[in-house]
């Protein structure tokens, strides 16, 4: 008992910003500032209609954009990295070591050290012209940046699932593709869901590469949205609140709903080390 | 051979293409503008061999900011490892109330940053709820927490270990649920009390979690930009939280002189690579030691 008591009293007080915020979203705006953690009573939901119907549409072009950002980059990330890590894991020899080597190495670049040099390369393949193909831009580097993530856990993962089924599919007739897509691919769906998990939260919530790539100004997403509504609520700091817990709803109920598959995702890495 | 390429082109190609192009060119690029004195509004460009790399160890700028980054990553190496693993232990238990509790820890760690961020800047204002709090149980003069310089960087130490405090939790629990039960009943039947149980036994067998948690938190606490942009761009003052992450990106997009950013970039990844590869060396011979 004393045990529950002291674990309830610890989280409580960490969760003290998380309330915070949740009370301040339907409270009204000029209370948040003199009483921050008083109970939003009578409950409000002026700070959320203002920031749904912006005359600018920040909060719904924000959305859009990191709905588009982060499911394109996900799929293409899944399907590329997929193939990649089951090549490497089922081709023997030097070469492909090699190239394991190669994108393990990425794996622990800080964007920052390389992020000038790929606004230059997205500039010379003229994904740099318009809002649109900034976030086609957007999307390839995401893919070049997390491949080496993906290839890590479907790599392992086809290690641990046996050959026999691929070889005797092919004796039986099945190209290479059709081996892939029909017997393997569906074994490593475990792999799949904490890949697409994984760089789904990630690439949600990232706000440096969408800041530099498509700039604060136009085609924002909704993390870049957010900074970009931080000066234009200087004093309206309800519907600040609101766009945050705007922004946050998709991943939480995400979050919500697989906290399984999170945690079991998180910690397979972890106990093997 | 011929069919042996072609595998490797249908089924890695695409991968290993945007890989090279947005990654690893990049690299290769980065430290061709390093040796340069590249500058848009300052053209020509010229080579000027190592000098960007000499000129760094004398700047004051970049110093502090090793300094702080420094100050930085030893704060969120040290802080979220403990308690997590002191709140991992509280919680190792059975029932609704320690799995809630699980997923509020866990909570911060899939809010973005700005978020996290903005919420503190609310919090730890000098009007905020910390110090309307602090006044109220009778402290007169509470400190600016992000407006003083004295206390802005080790706020954002406490920011960054909030939001990677459940991260840890969740590995450490993990951790300690793969201690066999066994072991720890015959440390008990051979008279070892709770104490010397933890550290002769279980310690030891979460060797795993301490190098993966320490790992991530060094990395992560070495690159931080996000919450340094939001919260503070920086000061109070000159450069009293500008990490070097966040110096790297200013010199390049803000000042725009990419040629001296590159210098500071490809020194920032030297050091991360060599601080996590020396870590992970040290953390695992701990755990082949057992």
């Amino acid at each position: 008992m004393r045990r529950k008591l002291l674990a309830l009293a610890i989280g409580a007080v960490f969760f003290v910003p998380l309330y915070m915020t949740l009370v301040n979203v339907f409270k009204r705006g000029d209370r948040i500032a003199p009483e921050p953690a008083s109970l939003p009573i009578p409950p409000t939901l002026a700070n959320l209609d203002a920031v749904l119907s912006r005359t600018d549409n920040l909060f719904w072009v924000s959305l859009t954009n990191s709905i588009m950002v982060t499911s394109l980059s996900i799929i293409v990330l899944t399907v590329l990295s997929a193939m990649l890590g089951h090549y490497l894991a089922r081709t023997p020899g030097l070469w492909s070591k090699a190239l394991t080597l190669l994108l393990l190495s990425g794996l622990m670049i800080p964007p920052q050290v390389i992020l000038k040099p790929v606004v230059d390369v997205l500039r010379f393949l003229q994904l740099m012209e318009t809002p649109q193909t900034r976030l086609v831009g957007l999307v390839l580097f995401n893919v070049g940046y997390y491949v080496p993530f993906g290839v890590f856990v479907f790599a392992g993962f086809v290690r641990s699932i046996p050959i026999e089924l691929e070889e005797s599919a092919a004796l039986d007739g099945a190209g290479r593709m059709q081996v892939f897509w029909r017997i393997v691919f569906p074994l490593l769906r475990p792999a799949t869901a904490s890949v697409l998990i994984f760089l789904g939260v990630w690439i949600w919530n990232d706000f440096l590469n969408p800041l530099i790539i498509l700039g604060p100004g136009t085609g924002t997403t909704i993390t870049t949205g957010i900074y970009r509504s931080i000066g234009q609520y200087q004093q309206d700091f309800g519907s600040l609140f609101a766009f945050m817990f705007l922004a946050t709803l998709p991943v939480l109920l995400f979050f919500l709903l697989l906290q399984k598959q999170f945690v079991k995702g998180l910690t397979g890495g972890a106990t093997k080390g | 051979m011929r069919r042996r390429f072609t595998h490797f082109l249908s089924f890695g190609g695409p991968g290993v293409a945007i890989y090279s192009a947005l990654v690893l060119l990049p690299i290769i690029v980065s430290f061709g503008y390093s040796l340069t004195n590249y500058n848009p509004f300052n053209p020509p460009t010229k080579f000027v061999g190592l000098r960007n790399y000499s000129l760094l160890f004398s700047d004051e700028e970049f110093l502090t900011s090793l300094r702080v980054t420094t100050i930085l990553t030893v704060i969120v190496v040290i802080v979220p490892n403990a308690l997590g693993l002191a709140i991992a232990v509280l919680l190792d238990r059975k029932g609704w109330v320690y799995n809630a509790l699980r997923s509020v820890f866990f909570v911060p760690v899939v809010l973005s940053s700005v978020v996290v961020s903005i919420i503190w800047t609310r919090l730890l204002d000098s009007e905020g709820l910390l110090n309307q709090t602090l006044r109220a149980v009778g402290v007169s003069d509470p400190p600016g927490w992000l407006s003083d310089p004295d206390y802005a960087l080790y706020s954002l130490g406490g920011i960054l270990s909030w939001q990677m405090l459940g991260f840890c939790v969740v590995v450490y629990l993990a951790g300690l649920q793969g201690v066999p039960a066994e072991l720890l009943e015959a440390a008990a039947i051979d008279g070892a009390g709770p104490f010397r149980r933890f550290w002769r036994v279980t310690w030891p067998m979460i060797a795993p979690a301490l190098t993966v948690n320490t790992v991530i938190l060094l990395i992560t606490a070495f690159k931080v930009f996000d919450h340094v942009q939001i919260i503070t761009r920086g000061g109070p003052g000159t450069g009293t939280t500008a990490t070097i992450a966040y110096l790297v990106l200013e010199e390049a997009f803000v000042a725009n002189r990419p040629g001296y950013a590159s210098a500071e970039a490809i020194v920032m990844l030297l050091i991360i690579a060599t601080a996590s590869a020396v870590a992970l060396k040290l953390l695992q011979r701990r755990e082949v030691d057992l």
